[in-house]
């Protein structure tokens, strides 16, 4: 079926062993990254292709906001899933929504007990308690996944600085709580992000001194704590080449065109130097000029399509 | 006389701190005695400062007479500040207290709130002319202006308003009759004393509420004198999160109303000139023809950006231009600002008051 034929599949730019059918043939991918490096447009990307693919895709938003529905062409998510592509539905993860519905449909507590004041006391101190903010976020897409309503559950998870803390607030929760109903959810939690077959992380980075710096940050702490299984480091916006090299850019009169060639090789440089510090990886272009994210989404999409 | 303070907001990755470094250099060259506060500044930029070992005291920087920097450490001016407003015995409960440390690391607002307080600090030793606070970058940097406020709510807010039923501060009897049970309660469902605990947390953190109070609206009240500045790119993520600062901050003092475009190409390469000359080879020719476009292209785009940003908030627009290389030496940090001169007399020139 369709998860056998991408299964075969992998991506010729990509040098090493991660693949576009590692990213795409789980149930539930993460995409995260620093800031401003584009992991919402590649989760976008990544969610136009599964569609393309055939899958049913449902992309949810961690970080309440913009993120990857402006990729996507909606102007702002819901809480209530909304189909915004063919094949591709998409939610953003609300907090309060999320922990009414995590304690009625994960911890089951009854309707009728102290569930009121437990919603109160859970939501006034979720602004401080370590965990439970993460928990009740990174609750729903593993939720969506039990459900098994979508084939795929693309997540465009919070950025690099916060994003241990949600993958590991289940572990986090486990350890704070002795026992009880919240305590074995926990659990179940953390044991199905640790299932590399089922989930996989996706970093982007784009390659200048904080991206990689901050990745490569986390991939230590992946690795001293593989709360959840590393599929892919993606390298983002990279330059082409430029077919010029020294002493063609010196037959160039001062001005724009040398300029401009200068700047390319400059900037080629910077970039080959950070690239190296990353692990082997796909590699998306540098998209030039003026586009829509809508229309940023489609050529990466169709960018991985080409590769396949 | 309150030293002048300079604060440079923006989005993680537009160059603040560079910028911040690049001014405090300039100020300090101008002969004012400058102190640079920077959060974890990328490492080629420390080096260049000689900031290896740097915490929240401000050290002469060898390199520049002149200039002291400082970078800030979050966890010990957490530390710093439960001491000072604490009981002892209160301080070392919350000290180690695996919730705070908590709030400490992962608050939103506590890495801002921190940056804060060290910058009231420095401002009152009077030791400096200027002070450039090279702000953290939570909340595409919004989180320093809204810290204070947020810090007085986690401190003595709702929460507190909630635990002990009522709004008689410091009663901390009156939890036990009022929400304890509830939590009690909420616990048995949970299976264990999660919330009691994060409660009797909460009670302690209380008893920083007025010395927070004091020292948080002495931080609002700095702002409000400081000449902000918001440092972008015109790239879509930096710039949405600068949109934040006029959309979501009050106007009044202490609001930025300049913004510095950083990282700027030349408008000079949308213009299209001929390349004809004997000496160049056709495939040269071509090379360098398509891969000016490419950049005239991202010029033009910059341009809108940049014009539509302003005239929507009536800004007033401040441009660096794009450097191939980082700056890794002082000389390298001031000559970063010598194409800027509208920027240096902007934020150092004399203010509206000694004129």
């Amino acid at each position: 079926m369709v998860r056998a034929r991408l299964a075969t599949g992998g991506l010729a730019l990509n040098r090493g062993r991660p693949t576009l059918a590692g990213m795409l043939d789980r149930k539930m991918t993460f995409v995260s990254g620093k800031g401003g490096v584009g992991k919402s447009a590649i989760t976008a990307s990544l969610a136009l292709l599964a569609a393309r693919r055939g899958l049913r895709v449902l992309v949810v938003g961690m970080v309440e906001g913009i993120g990857a529905g402006l990729h996507l062409a909606t102007e702002r998510l819901e809480y209530i899933p909304h189909r915004v592509r063919p094949g591709v539905t998409a939610m953003a993860v609300n907090r309060s929504d999320a922990l009414d519905e995590y304690l009625r449909l994960q911890l089951h507590v009854p309707r009728a007990a102290p569930t009121k004041v437990l919603s109160r006391a859970l939501s006034v101190l979720a602004e401080t308690a370590p965990g439970i903010r993460e928990i009740v976020t990174i609750g729903k897409p593993v939720y969506e996944m039990w459900q098994g309503k979508y084939d795929l559950v693309l997540v465009d998870a919070p950025p690099l600085g916060q994003l241990f803390s949600y993958l590991r607030a289940p572990t986090t929760i486990a350890e704070l709580v002795p026992a009880g109903p919240i305590r074995a959810q926990a659990e179940r939690m953390s044991s199905a992000l640790a299932d590399s077959e089922a989930v996989s992380l996706v970093l982007v980075a784009t390659p200048d001194e904080l991206p990689v710096l901050e990745t490569q940050a986390v991939l230590e702490r992946l690795d001293a704590e593989p709360v959840v299984n590393l599929e892919a480091v993606v390298a983002n916006r990279i330059l082409p080449e430029l077919l010029l090299d020294e002493p063609d850019l010196a037959t160039l009169p001062d001005g724009p065109h040398r300029e401009a060639a200068e700047h390319h090789l400059a900037v080629l440089a910077q970039q080959s130097r950070w690239l190296d510090e990353l692990p082997d990886g796909p590699r998306l272009p540098y998209l030039f000029g003026i586009h829509t994210p809508a229309e940023v989404a489609e050529q990466l999409a169709d960018i991985w399509d080409g590769e396949q | 006389m309150n030293p002048r303070v300079l604060v440079i907001t923006g989005a993680g990755g537009v160059g603040k701190t560079t910028l911040s470094a690049a001014l405090g250099v300039t100020a300090a060259r101008m002969g004012l005695a400058t102190c640079v506060m920077t959060v974890d500044p990328a490492r080629r930029l420390a080096s260049a400062l000689g900031l290896e070992s740097l915490d929240n005291h401000p050290e002469p920087v060898t390199a520049q007479p002149g200039l002291s920097a400082a970078m800030l450490d979050v966890s010990a001016s957490w530390e710093a500040m439960v001491h000072r407003h604490a009981e002892p015995e209160v301080a070392n409960r919350l000290l180690q207290d695996p919730f705070f440390r908590a709030l400490a690391d992962r608050f939103p607002a506590a890495q801002a709130y921190a940056a804060g307080e060290q910058m009231s600090e420095h401002v009152e030793s009077r030791r400096w002319d200027l002070i450039v606070v090279d702000t953290p970058p939570a909340g595409g940097g919004l989180d320093f202006y809204t810290a204070p406020a947020r810090m007085r709510e986690v401190v003595g807010g709702r929460l507190l308003r909630w635990l002990t039923g009522a709004s008689i501060p410091g009663r901390r009897a009156l939890y036990k009759v009022t929400a304890r049970p509830a939590l009690r309660l909420a616990d048995a469902v949970l299976g264990g004393p999660l919330l009691e605990e994060i409660a009797e947390f909460l009670l302690d953190l209380r008893s920083l509420y007025d010395g927070i109070s004091r020292r948080s609206r002495a931080i609002d009240l700095h702002l409000r004198e400081a000449t902000s500045i918001v440092v972008t790119t015109a790239e879509p993520t930096p710039l949405r999160e600068a949109r934040r600062f006029f959309e979501e901050l009050e106007s009044g003092p202490g609001r930025p109303e300049t913004v510095v475009f950083n990282k700027q190409l030349p408008e000079s390469w949308t213009v299209s000139r001929n390349l004809r000359s004997p000496d160049i080879g056709t495939d040269v020719r071509i090379a360098a023809r398509e891969n000016l476009s490419r950049w005239a292209a991202e010029v033009r785009l910059q341009h809108e950006v940049k014009q539509e940003f302003v005239a929507r908030y009536g800004l007033h627009l401040l441009e660096v231009p794009w450097v191939d290389r980082s700056p890794t030496s002082v000389d390298a940090l001031a000559e970063l600002l010598e194409g800027s001169p509208e920027l240096v007399a902007h934020v150092l020139g004399p203010t509206s008051e000694d004129r």
